[in-house]
């Protein structure tokens, strides 16, 4: 049943990528219309007559769609809502019943590395198969109205399933390099997603961007697999959690310095969780990745992808409860990126960028409560936030085919009477988000911020004041975006004006992620964050003796419960004010502040500091190695020179043939002269 | 000396013989019966030549002497001799269609040929430097007059007279040479000489410097091969495909003789000789080479490179040395034909043409020629797996393992800078506008560039009769 | 070395007295030859060249020919002398390498005649 849930997106994928490839090979080398109706027979929808102003997805739009698109989605779609369904099997099995371990097969033996693709599947998987295959499923369902007029959806589909493939390869990995490789994997996708309009060159750019911020990232949990290796001889995570205990105060030794074991591990591997669930520093790909298809994003740059560090440090809490400095450093960067993430997302005019920060920021969330060892809450808030961060990007999604493409918030305005189910929708995943009582979020977010007032680290005073604020910043930021997109007064006639609702392939994958932003909360409360917690997730997380988080989070004082719920309506009240009340108070006010405003918009001019410490030193650097380092040096000395210099030996050795038979006789004499000169000088004699 | 002689002793010279009756017969025949009966005498010489390489197979296969051991046939000399007799032959067959069009059809020139080639014989089987002489000048002397044949054209005769002065001059260095080493040792047989030159002496090292430098000369090895080029250039094209295989076969097979039979006592010295001229040959071949336009005059520059490559093998100075340069020049001589063949069908509007552009676009012109010769020039260029790569394989290994890390590391920085005008060639047939095409080629072309073709691409798939000759010949000089 | 050098003294004799008869009979016609030209003495010779002329002129190619085919023979000749002398030592084998030069050499003989080589015009 397991093997069927993570394998059953990857055959998917397989038969969507053969249809992709057979649709590309009858439509290259002909171009010919027969290949066309053949496509077009199938598909009336992509005759949908569609608007020309503002649509910027490219050209491609007018083609005809790819042969066997429709067949492509169904294969794809089925197959994900069979490992839904089998995954929710899995997970009532799982969470009330017994761990399940499964080897597949031996993947390599080297030396002492002795690594096998297994399936292991505890309560933390379970949640996670979940999230993903509905999630994923939900989307893909989507998606086939989403993408509809689309010419190439069986590579879409083929993308997207197999980027569900990794993810649950990597949910379901046994040890560390399986977990890398679904790690590895999910990074190709989402980087083939974000450029799946490859005709856009912004889409290029952010995907390149994605892929290369992702590396940093992985660079650095490689390091940390490595040290994990080198340290305990194996990758596998039973080996691993055992010997953790016995590496506390074991130092590695690196450039004369010896650093402790366990933090080094710990902080290398928290390095690869923020590149891929973009804390700060790392960001920036994040915003960017908004290029790709609204269904990508959902699916990868909300639900599940950006959540792979999170399940990481969950799933490595062994080892994380061993080093609290490196939990000290999760808490900060979490809370750092919470609150930053929340600021920016309060000036942004983009739909989708909104949502994106949002999600930075709830990101930021989870990684407090991992590090302050509140791993099941922190997994909570995942399992929460998927579910209401896909609704409010899928809403967004609808809400920009109703405005033929555009994105810009502050072109839209009042559709709430156009698209009223849409807005009913993002009105619940909002409330969700802001954690408005009883809805999902509330239960999940109020659980983090009270354990980190509950934390006895460091950082976590730091911490739950961030997350206050930026609980504050979060309802602020998503009520304006619903303020300004639906309420008040169209901005944008023409587009107004052919606005228009969704179609039912679309509005029902919100419908069930609505059900999931209301309901994933309370039903769950107990297993994730009350008394359950032990008997559900088992040997899932391993807390430390003295880590009675779960424990302590449940005597904080009454204030301090309610503050994110005040701060919550607070938000909302200034955002109802400065956007439904007073319209013109925020701009007077960004022009009072016009450098806090331009700060924020710019994002804490991070891309801008990056783009001068890092972007611009490597150019100047790859410009010098390229011009002067291989185009004089390399080439100069080496075939450009070479050559050259064989050339004027060439002209020295034909100048010689000069065609007067006394220099070729010449030329003999003096070899004998020559030769006989050697052998004299050469025997001594005369 | 009277009492000693037999007709027996006349077995071994049979080839010889038959080639020396046979020229002056088809002599009389030309003088009596005119420029009527050239067709038949071309035919004739090349049936001659051919029943001379019969009669060297059928000779027993035991090593033989005769006029007292001044000469000698044995395994080493059979294979150069038919290696001589085929280049010849070839020669000779893709004349007779440049012959007929060009109007140059004398009968003197089958002739020449046949003389020439009866010199090639008698120095392949020199047994004492006045043998050696003896066939050098009757070849020599014919080769002066072929270049010459085109007598109006003022190329052809400024090539012969070159020729003739240089060859002169290195005549008389060899000779020089020659009297030295009969003055140092006190005898002109090889035997004799390796036996009192036992130790060494300045004065011999003299002599064999000489000696040498007419060797190299015939070869034409840096600095002796000035020559080559204008030669090769101005003489009438299917000559220079004469020129640029048996004789080189010839002078590499007395070369390679001479240095293991008469001086096995010095070694060194005329290993230092060897090496030298080695490695300026095929440095020189391969620069030089870049520079040309003219395609003969570009496979004059390729065979100064190839004979440096063959005088690695010898400088090694071992049986597996002689053996990689007796595979290199069977090889060379496959090679080199081909590709002449190919420069024979160099014709337009009834006139011959020389340039390397002129193949511009061959391969949509004449896919099947210029596949051919592509082949040909991979091989020369020395690109495995075709036959050019182990003429070449075989002489730097036997230079390794001789301990001549040097020579054979220069030899492979020179190839790689010689590949560059083979691969230039190949890149004009394959990439460049195309030129109009060429006149139909002679089906005697199109044979010998099949063969040629065919044995460079297939040799790798069966080396071992080759191989296998090589090695007994190669045996049989020691 | 002295003794190599002894060796060698009949030719360095021999050299300077070459040179001084060379250089004698080359000085002694300016200082008494008795010099009265006259047509007869002036006119060109038998070869058509001028008495008193410049070396470097151009003559006609069919003298080089008769030359060349002069020399052959007269090595011929040159071969057959010390031949003759030893002819009674030599036996038969000596008498057939002979004729066998001489046959080629009769070839060659037969070929420039046929060739034209030996008619003036």
């Amino acid at each position: 049943m397991y093997q069927a849930i993570v394998f059953l997106p990857l055959v998917g994928a397989i038969l969507a990528g053969l249809i992709a490839l057979a649709g590309a090979r009858a439509r290259f080398p002909s171009g010919l219309p027969e290949s066309h109706d053949l496509g077009a027979g199938h598909h009336p929808a992509h005759a949908t007559p569609h608007g020309d102003g503002g649509h910027h997805d490219g050209d491609h739009a007018a083609e005809p769609a790819a042969a066997g698109s429709r067949a492509a989605e169904l294969i794809t779609t089925s197959c994900l809502f069979v490992a839904m369904i089998l995954s929710w099997i899995g997970f009532v099995s799982v969470g009330f019943g017994q761990d399940v371990y499964l080897t597949v097969l031996n993947w390599f033996t080297v030396g002492d590395l002795k690594v096998d693709w297994a399936l292991r599947v505890d309560t933390l998987t379970a949640v996670m198969l979940v999230v993903v295959t509905s999630i994923s499923a939900f989307v893909h369902l989507y998606s086939i109205g989403y993408m509809a007029e689309e010419p190439y959806r069986p590579r879409f589909f083929c993308y997207l399933s197999l980027f569900t493939f990794a993810m649950l390869v990597l949910v379901t990995s046994d040890n560390l390099v399986q977990l890398f490789f679904g790690w590895e994997g999910v990074g190709l996708m989402s980087y083939l997603l974000i450029g799946y309009w490859y005709r856009k060159p912004e889409a290029n750019a952010a995907a390149i961007k994605a892929f290369i911020v992702n590396r940093v990232g992985d660079f650095g949990f490689a390091l940390g697999i490595f040290a994990v290796f080198m340290m305990t001889g194996a990758v596998d995570f039973g080996t691993i959690f055992a010997q953790a205990p016995a590496l506390v105060g074991k130092t590695i030794h690196f450039l004369a310095w010896d650093v402790d074991a366990l933090t080094l591990i710990c902080i290398l591997l928290f390095i690869g969780a923020m590149g891929k669930s973009a804390q700060f520093f790392l960001h920036t790909w994040l915003p960017d990745a908004m290029e790709g298809p609204t269904p990508v994003s959902a699916l990868i740059h909300a639900a599940t992808m950006v959540t792979a560090g999170v399940f990481m440090v969950a799933r490595l809490s062994p080892l994380f409860e061993l080093a609290p400095t490196a939990q000290t450093v999760v808490v900060f960067f979490g809370a750092t990126t919470a609150f930053f993430a929340a600021t920016v997302g309060l000036v942004q005019n983009d739909i989708k960028r909104i949502v994106a920060y949002s999600t930075c920021s709830q990101l930021g969330y989870m990684f407090v409560a991992m590090g302050v060892g509140a791993y099941s809450i922190g997994i909570f808030h995942l399992f929460t936030h998927a579910f209401f961060k896909a609704l409010l990007f899928l809403g967004s999604g609808s809400v920009i085919m109703a405005m033929h493409h555009q994105q810009d918030i502050q072109k839209m305005g009042g559709l709430k009477n156009k698209i009223p189910f849409t807005y009913a929708m993002m009105v619940i995943g909002t409330l969700a988000l802001t954690g408005f009582p009883l809805t999902a979020g509330y239960f999940s977010k109020d659980a983090i911020i009270e354990a980190a007032f509950a934390s006895k680290n460091p950082m976590a005073a730091y911490a739950f004041i961030m997350t206050v604020a930026a609980a504050a910043l979060t309802s602020f930021y998503s009520w304006r975006l619903i303020f300004v997109t639906f309420h008040g007064r169209p901005h944008d006639r023409h587009h107004y004006d052919r606005a228009h609702e969704s179609p039912p392939v679309i509005l029902l994958p919100l419908a069930f992620l609505a059900a999931g932003a209301i309901l994933a909360g309370y039903p769950f409360r107990e297993l994730f964050v009350g008394h359950g917690v032990e008997a559900f997730f088992r040997e899932s997380f391993k807390f430390a003796a003295s880590n009675r988080i779960l424990e302590e989070l449940h005597h904080v004082p009454y204030a301090v419960a309610m503050l994110p719920t005040f701060m919550m309506a607070l938000g909302f009240l200034v955002s109802w004010y400065f956007y439904i009340r007073n319209p013109a108070l925020p701009v007077e006010l960004a022009r009072q502040h016009d450098g806090l405003y331009k700060f924020l918009l710019n994002k804490w001019y991070i891309d801008e500091l990056y783009e001068i410490v890092f972007v611009r030193p490597t150019l100047w650097l790859g410009r010098l190695l390229w011009k002067q380092g291989d185009g004089r040096f390399i080439d100069g000395l080496g075939p450009d020179g070479v050559s050259a210099r064989v050339l004027d030996v060439t002209r020295r050795a034909m100048r010689l043939q000069t065609g007067y038979l006394y220099h070729y006789a010449f030329a003999m004499l003096i070899g004998v002269a020559a030769l006989i000169t050697w052998f004299l000088v050469r025997t001594g004699v005369g | 000396m009277s009492e000693t002689f037999a007709v027996r002793e006349l077995v071994p010279v049979l080839p010889e013989i038959v080639l020396v009756l046979g020229a002056m017969t088809l002599l009389m025949v030309g003088a009596f019966r005119g420029e009527r009966a050239v067709a038949s005498i071309n035919w004739m010489a090349i049936l001659l030549l051919i029943a001379a390489g019969a009669i060297i197979v059928l000779l027993p296969a035991e090593r033989m002497e005769s006029f007292g051991g001044s000469f000698v046939l044995e395994s080493y000399a059979r294979f150069l001799k038919l290696l001589a007799l085929i280049g010849s032959a070839t020669a000779m067959l893709m004349s007779l269609d440049y012959l007929e069009r060009e109007q140059q059809n004398r009968f003197e020139y089958p002739i020449l040929i046949l003389l020439s080639t009866a010199g090639m014989l008698m120095l392949i089987s020199a047994g004492d430097l006045i043998a050696l002489y003896l066939g050098l000048e009757l070849m020599s002397l014919s080769l002066y007059v072929v270049a010459a044949i085109n007598r109006d054209s003022v190329r052809s005769t400024e090539a012969g007279l070159k020729y003739f002065v240089l060859g002169a001059l290195s005549s008389g260095m060899l000779l020089y040479g020659a009297s030295l080493i009969y003055g140092f040792t006190g005898s002109v047989n090889f035997a004799a000489i390796a036996k009192a030159s036992a130790n060494g002496g300045i004065g011999l090292v003299f002599g064999l410097v000489f000696l040498f430098a007419g060797f190299c000369f015939k070869v034409s090895a840096v600095p002796f091969h000035m020559w080559t080029p204008d030669v090769y250039e101005g003489a009438p094209t299917p000559i220079t495909a004469f020129f640029a295989a048996a004789p080189k076969v010839a002078g590499i097979a007395m070369f390679m003789r001479v240095a293991i039979d008469a001086f096995p006592n010095i070694v060194p010295q005329w290993q230092q000789i060897v090496i030298f001229v080695a490695i300026a040959s095929m440095l020189l071949g391969a620069f030089a080479a870049i520079g040309q336009r003219n395609i003969k005059r570009l496979m004059a520059y390729s065979s100064i490179g190839h004979m440096g490559f063959a005088l690695v093998g010898l400088a090694a100075g071992t049986m597996q040395g002689v053996q990689g340069v007796l595979v290199y020049m069977a090889i060379y001589v496959a090679m080199t034909l081909g590709t002449f063949a190919c420069i024979l069908s160099m014709r337009r509007d009834g006139k011959m043409v020389e340039e390397i552009s002129d193949l511009a676009g061959l391969a949509r012109t004449n896919p099947a020629m210029a596949f051919f010769l592509a082949m040909l020039l991979f091989s020369l260029a020395g690109i495995p797996p075709l036959a050019g790569f182990f003429a070449k394989f075989y002489v730097f290994l036997a230079a390794i393992q001789a301990g001549l890390f040097t020579l054979a590391v220069i030899g492979v920085l020179a190839s790689v800078v010689g590949a560059y005008y083979y691969l230039m060639i190949i890149k004009i047939m394959y990439f460049d506008e195309a030129a109009r095409p060429f006149e139909p080629m002679p089906y005697q072309l199109k044979a010998v560039l099949a063969v040629s073709g065919l044995f460079n691409v297939l040799f790798f798939v069966y080396p071992r009769p080759l191989v296998e000759a090589a090695s007994a010949a190669a045996k049989s000089l020691f | 070395m002295s003794e190599l050098l002894l060796d060698y003294l009949p030719l360095v004799i021999f050299i300077a007295v070459a040179m001084a008869i060379g250089a004698a009979l080359l000085v002694v016609p300016f200082l008494v030859a008795y010099k009265q030209p006259d047509p007869e003495k002036l006119s060109a010779y038998e070869c058509g060249f001028n008495a008193f002329d410049d070396a470097r002129m151009k003559f006609d190619v069919r003298f080089y020919l008769v030359a060349i085919l002069f020399i052959i023979f007269d090595l011929e000749v040159s071969f057959l002398f010390p031949w003759a002398v030893a002819f009674g030592e030599l036996g038969l084998f000596g008498f057939w390498s002979m004729m066998v030069f001489l046959g080629v050499l009769t070839v060659g003989f037969i070929y420039e005649w046929r060739k034209g080589a030996l008619e003036w015009d």
